[in-house]
């Protein structure tokens, strides 16, 4: 039959055969899967029968003919042991099943998220998804630091030494200082002794191995977030204007309320237009312009660069003006608290007022798409706020750390009013930026109209955000139960504020793309800086003297020192020192490592570019088939029409379409058999 | 209607149609009818359950990719033709653009999508547009 001709000469009685033959391809190819699925593991089979493209009853079918086959093959090597693993096995499946629906049923905000993702479609529940995803990351840091830090010093000694004129006003709130100061919220607290109690609980290694593996941890699931995100989005894309692209892929199917499918379709219409009239004006720049475009740009640019480089510097200035203040006069007043509080209001109202002005330029600068435009924008908002934290990093690391003698308390409590700041000031900010913009939209300026819902806005300040949280996590173990609450009560905020005030975005597309880079900005320059700067206090920087875990020590990673000079003695683990000797502290352990990565980096690269050239080959093929194909059916009519005299077929039943991924073969045949039914239809 | 006694029994199209999940979707017929075995759009348990599991956010792009391409594939011969892609446009355009517009927009996505050169998109086009369109796993999705 996979012979059969369908040139010249061939006999017309097998036309009869055509039906026949469409059956028995099918059969052989149900044979064929069912013997691949045979020979995969279970777990693979499941999988694969689950992504069958076929409906239950036939997936039933196909399964219950490959465990028949399976069950008659195995029938001869019955034992009792492999009876057993395959219970154990399916037991533990099972398990796995119920776990998982389990976990389905408690996922946090699992309603709201359908109902925000019914009215605003996915680019703008994307944003509430990073925030629960942020969330996680906070609950998981304060489960750890709570359980491995903060317990065992509370069941060691309950009572907090509070010096006798020091009692809680409410002010402590705000600042973060005076009674909060000796609580276990600082790093101050903590003590430096090995507890003695059911167990001997080293403190010093307890703090700092819990918080540098929640560091590891946290970069790896960031990596691996990455990764898994530039998969699956960073593909060849084709440009979002593409018309095939607009019309098959770019509806939203998870939009279910009535208003917004309305104004989807309206946008769509409207883009369909533009790109249709777009193709009529597209003019070509003449120099003067291009160079008068490139002024604009530069001039923009060096702008926005140096207003974050400026707001840095009096930042810097302010700091040093507050550290003036409180040297000069001594005593503890609330006055003098109250002036802590200067720095963390103008960084957040930095953070406020500065992007507004970056987004006044994009009147003036023409960018030929709007994803180059957000981009820009997102560049220089994160230029802002990096230059304002490494300001911030580089006072506390230099000035701070040798002014003070609780230093890391002193750090502590400022990150606990920059991330109490923060949230006052996103809380103002929802309000002015979206409850103002819709009052002013609707009543003074109509043709402002409603405000759409900023995305990149407000994820680059939830970003913000988390790595206050991550900076501070050395200096206050207790930071990410601030942060929990911070972001519980935003997602509230900032759900309501998006179905009062504002409307659904306007140009669809590209949302994972975006996806991927906040991840990627997540990651580096935010996760990076934090890390770095934690890791600089720990390598670099002398411990205080009087409080704190690390106290006496050179620095804090000498505490991993004196624990292998303490293991050395021990018999059993001299591999454990021998790793920390050769391993950890040699360079050239470091170099080697550095050197695989990069040959590996590079034979990944030439491998991708070798896919490249084969994907253009693959496609000249495509192309290539298809006229061969076409030419080939052109043939077959021919033939058909000039023979005469043919017995006639009954009509074939439609293909029901189930199995779209026919062979050629099946196709060329009812091809033939339309041919057929055309001319007998034209006789 | 009544499940327990007789598990056989389909749900009409009407019915389903006026889910909330899908009631507001320009293509909820569509969905249903190539779902649905008999083509009518009547669907039994077993093939409800079928529609939400490839248009949850667990399936696979390969099987989101046949499934999409049957829903627009609106007189069910295995190609996106020209009329198919003007009826998908009618529809999420609501008919508001002229006839001459909906033509144009039409040649230009065949012309775009079309590698083996037949003037209609077969399966293997729409999946290399999908592969090329990251969007599509998670736009192609009804929440439950």
């Amino acid at each position: 039959m996979r012979r059969m001709s369908m040139f010249p000469g061939s006999d017309p009685s097998n036309l009869a055969f055509t039906e026949d033959a469409i059956r028995h391809e099918m059969e052989n190819e149900e044979q064929n899967l069912v013997k691949k699925l045979v020979a995969l593991s279970t777990r693979e089979r499941i999988r694969d029968i689950r992504d069958l493209p076929m409906s239950c009853e036939e997936k039933k079918h196909i399964r219950s003919q490959v465990l028949a086959f399976k069950s008659a093959k195995q029938s001869r090597q019955f034992t009792c042991f492999t009876d057993c693993s395959e219970n154990v096995s399916l037991f533990f499946r099972r398990c796995g099943y119920s776990i998982r629906s389990v976990r389905q049923t408690l996922e946090l905000w699992q309603g709201i998220m359908k109902e925000i993702g019914g009215k605003f479609g996915t680019s703008v529940l994307s944003y509430f998804l990073f925030l629960k995803w942020l969330l996680m990351f906070n609950i998981f840091s304060f489960l750890v630091n709570f359980g491995f830090i903060t317990i065992p010093l509370l069941v060691y000694d309950p009572l907090p030494s509070i010096p006798p004129n020091v009692s809680f006003r409410g002010l402590e709130i705000l600042t973060g200082a005076g009674y909060f100061n000796y609580t276990v919220m600082y790093y101050g607290s903590y003590s430096n002794e090995t507890l003695v109690g059911l167990v001997e609980y080293n403190m010093q290694l307890a703090y700092f191995f819990t918080i540098a593996v929640y560091m590891v941890l946290c970069g790896i699931a960031l990596i691996l977030s990455m990764a898994s995100s530039f998969k699956t989005n960073y593909v060849l894309a084709a440009p979002a204007s593409s018309g095939a692209w607009q019309l098959l892929c770019s509806w939203d199917f998870n939009i279910t309320n009535e208003r917004a499918v309305r104004q989807r379709k309206n946008n769509l219409r409207v883009q369909l237009k533009e790109s249709l009239s777009e193709k009529a004006q597209r003019e070509l720049l003449t120099l003067s312009e291009k160079l008068k475009h490139f002024g604009v740009y530069l001039g923009c640019w060096l702008l926005s660069t140096g207003l974050a480089v400026g707001c840095g510097a009096s930042i810097y200035y302010l700091c040093q003006y507050e550290q003036q203040r409180a040297g000069d006069a001594a005593g503890r007043s609330l006055l003098r608290e109250a002036e802590t509080l200067l720095v963390p209001f103008v960084v957040s109202l930095m953070n406020l007022v500065v992007p507004l002005f970056y987004s006044l330029f994009y009147k003036f600068e023409h960018y030929s798409s709007q994803r180059r435009q957000i981009y820009a924008l997102v560049v220089r908002n994160v230029l802002l706020r990096m230059s304002i934290l490494a300001v911030l990093c580089y006072y506390w690391m230099n000035v701070v750390a040798r002014t003070y003698s609780c230093w890391e308390s002193v750090v502590g409590q400022a990150l606990y009013r920059l991330v109490i700041f923060d949230f006052l000031f996103l809380m103002l900010g929802s309000f002015f930026g979206e409850f103002l913009s819709k009052v002013i939209g609707t009543t003074l300026l109509p043709s402002l109209g409603v405000p759409e819902f900023d995305i990149a806005r407000n994820v680059l300040e939830l970003i913000y955000a988390q790595t206050l949280a991550w900076i501070g996590i050395y200096f206050s173990p207790l930071l990410p139960a601030i942060q929990i609450v911070k972001f519980f009560i935003l997602f509230y905020l900032k759900k309501v504020s998006l179905t009062q005030n504002c409307q659904p975005p306007r140009r669809t597309g590209r949302a994972a793309q975006m996806q991927t880079t906040f991840i990627a900005l997540l990651f580096f320059p935010f996760f990076v800086g934090a890390l770095s700067m934690v890791a600089y206090t720990a390598w670099r920087l002398t411990p205080s003297e009087q409080c704190g875990p690390f106290r006496g020590l050179n620095n804090t990673f000498s505490v991993v020192g004196v624990w292998m000079d303490d293991l050395e003695e021990i018999p059993g683990s001299q591999w454990v020192v021998w790793i920390y000797q050769n391993v950890i502290r040699s360079e050239i352990f470091y170099f080697l490592i550095t050197l695989i990565i990069l040959v590996i980096i590079y034979m990944f690269w030439q491998v991708t570019k070798g896919r490249k050239e084969l994907i253009c080959l693959l496609k000249q093929q495509i192309v290539n088939e298809g006229k061969d194909k076409s030419f080939l059916l052109d043939k077959l009519q021919n033939l058909q029409k000039s023979q005469p005299n043919k017995p006639k077929l009954k009509n074939q039943k439609r293909h029901t379409g189930r199995r779209s991924g026919t062979s050629a073969l099946i196709q060329a045949m009812l091809a033939r058999q339309q041919a057929q039914n055309e001319y007998d239809d034209g006789y | 209607m009544d499940y327990t006694n007789e598990p056989d029994c389909k749900l009409p199209l009407a019915l389903i149609v006026n889910m909330p999940e899908l009631k507001e979707n320009p293509f909820r017929s569509r969905i249903v009818e190539s779902f649905s075995e008999d083509g009518m759009g009547n669907l039994s348990f077993n093939e409800f359950v079928d529609m939400f599991s490839v248009l949850s956010e667990m399936a696979p792009r390969e099987l989101k990719a046949i499934y999409a391409f049957k829903i627009y594939d609106f007189n069910v011969d295995n190609y996106l033709c020209k009329e198919d892609l003007e009826k998908t446009l009618n529809r999420l355009t609501k008919e508001e653009l002229t006839p001459e517009e909906v033509e144009l927009v039409c040649e230009k996505a065949i012309e775009e999508a079309d590698l083996d050169g037949d003037n209609k998109l077969s399966y293997a086009d729409f999946e290399n547009m999908i592969t090329r369109a990251p969007d599509f796993l998670s736009t192609f999705h009804i929440r439950i």
